[in-house]
């Protein structure tokens, strides 16, 4: 969210503490889906074993 | 909940650029909303062109023009592309559109992930319809995928798998981007139950495809190893259980058809009551109603595979969790009726596909309650009746809450009013066609005649017929809906910020059509209050 054509300063603090939620809400979200899919994998792995 | 827009924060993308890399580079929701709607569209026309060819040749009994391989072939690359191509990028171009005006924000919370889940699917799809060219045909085993049969098909198979991989990847990042711009994103004082219906049923289905998308991306890596690394993960010889593929399949699978017909509940919320001029009935028990069918659909998914054979406690189980849907879907039905009751009724086309979804998609759901008796579903299974239930879900269900959906909010993209005559029409014909082409395929199914056969007793023929002409009806009724969009680019009648005079929503607060960065001042609280009378 870097801005292109402007040389203003950085976004004030207040914008601060929201990206870091969108980006941390971002990623937990990725890692529940990356979670799922090596889980249902590691499942049938462990199902086959028995 | 989320602070005001700092005023530097809101310019970060506010530049238009021209030509061709305004779409290749574009980071705004309205921009890449656009560009998802195209490619749907696109990819709606090249299922219905297979589903003609499909239809064609089932208009007699006897192989007529095609060999049952590419026949095959049809009905899985048919069905792949109007799921993952058509039904899914058309909901997720309109949450670009629309959830950003409805919450008040600015643009979606990620635009560059944005970006990229789009021009993940042009790849994907020319990938799997590439295959068609590749010795061998494109895959002919089903849209389910079902080894061991899957794992015969030829030189496609990778392309089949990489695509749904890309596929799967595009659906996780859209959604990872409508969760975070809803939870992170909504303007002050658009609290949760203030939000639209569209805005819920786009956050729980985003929900719902974070949980099912990466058990289907794991089912096809495992397909993938089983052809090429020999893992026996479904081959019975080496030990492996074929049947355990149907139960991650319809892990994935079950939830999948409500990821594709929640978004539709979501616009028909916001189409009947403007075109009621009344508040929505019930709100906050839609919202709950949602809810519980976004959470039924995680444990009802072996009731797409009684017949593999299961403990007499499992299918109870699966028969009467199946059966416990129809309650909530029931209290949506009667709100949108609800609603109705007592209104100031009119019937513009978005009011109209809004109550063809209503009376069909009921015959949809119906017809599977009966699938859902178990014994009874030993009859139906692999029958026509289950391509009728389906379809009636999918088509005057999710494809018809599209159409309401396009129909509603066109006039506020364009900033011009479309033919409502000309729409009028497109409704009439797609609502009559789409009853001759699926409702014969109930007699045919409960007639005992197979699904995904090229050939069929000649017993079977004259409902095939009535089922083909309204085919042809159906797919030529949607050639004027692209007309219908170019004419009113072009020369439709101006609107102002209200294009429907009993409209509620923060979206009718902007000019028509709406200006590049919709939000970039947050809406007052007494905007948001008008815009929230549900």
């Amino acid at each position: 969210m870097q801005p292109h054509t402007s040389t203003a300063p950085a976004a004030p603090s207040a914008e601060d503490p929201r990206r870091r939620r969108i980006r941390r809400s971002a990623l937990l979200l990725a890692l529940i889906a990356a979670a799922l899919y090596v889980g249902f994998i590691v499942m049938t792995v462990v199902r086959g074993w028995q | 909940m989320a602070e005001p827009l700092a005023p530097a924060a809101s310019h970060d993308h506010d530049h238009k650029p021209h030509g061709w890399r305004r779409w290749v580079y574009a980071t705004n929701h309205k921009d890449i909303g656009t560009m998802y709607l195209v490619f749907a569209c696109t990819m709606f026309f090249i299922g219905g062109f297979m589903a003609m060819l499909i239809r064609l040749e089932l208009f007699k009994p006897g192989l007529q023009f095609f060999d049952p391989q590419f026949f095959n072939s049809m009905t899985t690359m048919h069905a792949l592309i109007m799921i993952f191509g058509a039904v899914m990028p058309a909901w997720t171009g309109l949450a670009n559109w629309m959830i950003p005006m409805q919450i008040g924000a600015p643009d979606m919370a990620l635009p560059r992930l944005n970006n990229f889940s789009f021009w993940i699917l042009p790849f994907a799809f020319t990938l799997l319809l590439s295959s068609l060219f590749v010795p061998g045909g494109a895959p002919a085993g089903g849209w389910t995928m079902y080894p061991p049969l899957v794992l015969q098909t030829g030189a496609s198979f990778p392309m089949l798998i990489f695509s749904i991989h890309l596929m799967g990847a595009s659906s996780i990042l859209g959604a990872i981007n409508v969760i975070v711009t809803i939870v992170n994103m909504r303007t002050p004082g658009m609290t949760l139950l203030r939000m639209p219906l569209f805005v819920w049923t786009w956050l729980i289905t985003a929900y719902l495809l974070i949980a099912v998308m990466p058990v289907l991306a794991g089912a096809v890596t495992m397909l993938l190893t089983d052809h090429f690394f020999g893992t026996t993960f479904f081959t019975a010889a080496g030990g492996g259980d074929p049947v355990m593929f149907q139960h991650i399949f319809w892990f994935f699978g079950h939830p999948e058809v409500y990821i594709l017909i929640l978004p539709a509940f979501g616009i028909i919320s916001e189409v009947i009551p403007t075109f009621s001029r009344k508040p929505l009935f019930g709100y906050e028990a839609m919202v709950y109603a949602v809810a519980s069918i976004a959470f039924l659909s995680f444990i009802v998914w072996a009731h797409h595979m009684f017949t593999v054979g299961m403990p007499l406690a499992a299918q109870l189980f699966f028969m009467l969790s199946t059966m416990l849907i129809a309650v909530p879907t029931g209290v949506k039905v009667f709100n949108w009726t609800a609603t109705m009751w007592k209104g100031s009724l009119s019937f513009e086309p978005p009011m109209l596909f809004a109550l063809a979804f209503l009376f069909l998609f009921t015959i949809g759901g119906f017809s599977g309650l009966m699938l859902a008796i178990v014994p009874a579903d030993y009859q139906y299974q692999d029958t026509y009746f289950v391509v009728a239930h389906f379809h009636y879900v999918l088509v005057p269900g999710a494809v018809f809450g599209i159409m309401a959906g396009v129909y509603y909010w066109l006039p506020k993209w364009i900033g011009r009013m479309y033919d409502l005559k000309l729409a009028t029409w497109h409704f009439w014909l797609s609502a009559i066609f789409v009853n001759v082409l699926f409702f014969p395929q109930h007699f045919l199914g409960l007639a005992g005649m197979p699904r995904r056969i090229p050939d069929y007793a000649v017993q079977f023929t004259d409902w095939n017929m009535v089922s083909s002409i309204g085919a042809f009806g159906f797919g030529l009724a949607q050639l004027l809906f692209p007309y219908i969009i170019w004419k009113c680019v072009r020369s439709g009648e101006r609107v102002g910020k209200k294009a429907w005079e009993g409209a509620h929503g923060l979206e009718w607060e902007l000019p028509s059509p709406p200006p590049y960065h919709s939000w970039t001042t947050p809406p007052s609280d007494a905007v948001i209050a008008r815009g929230a009378e549900h």
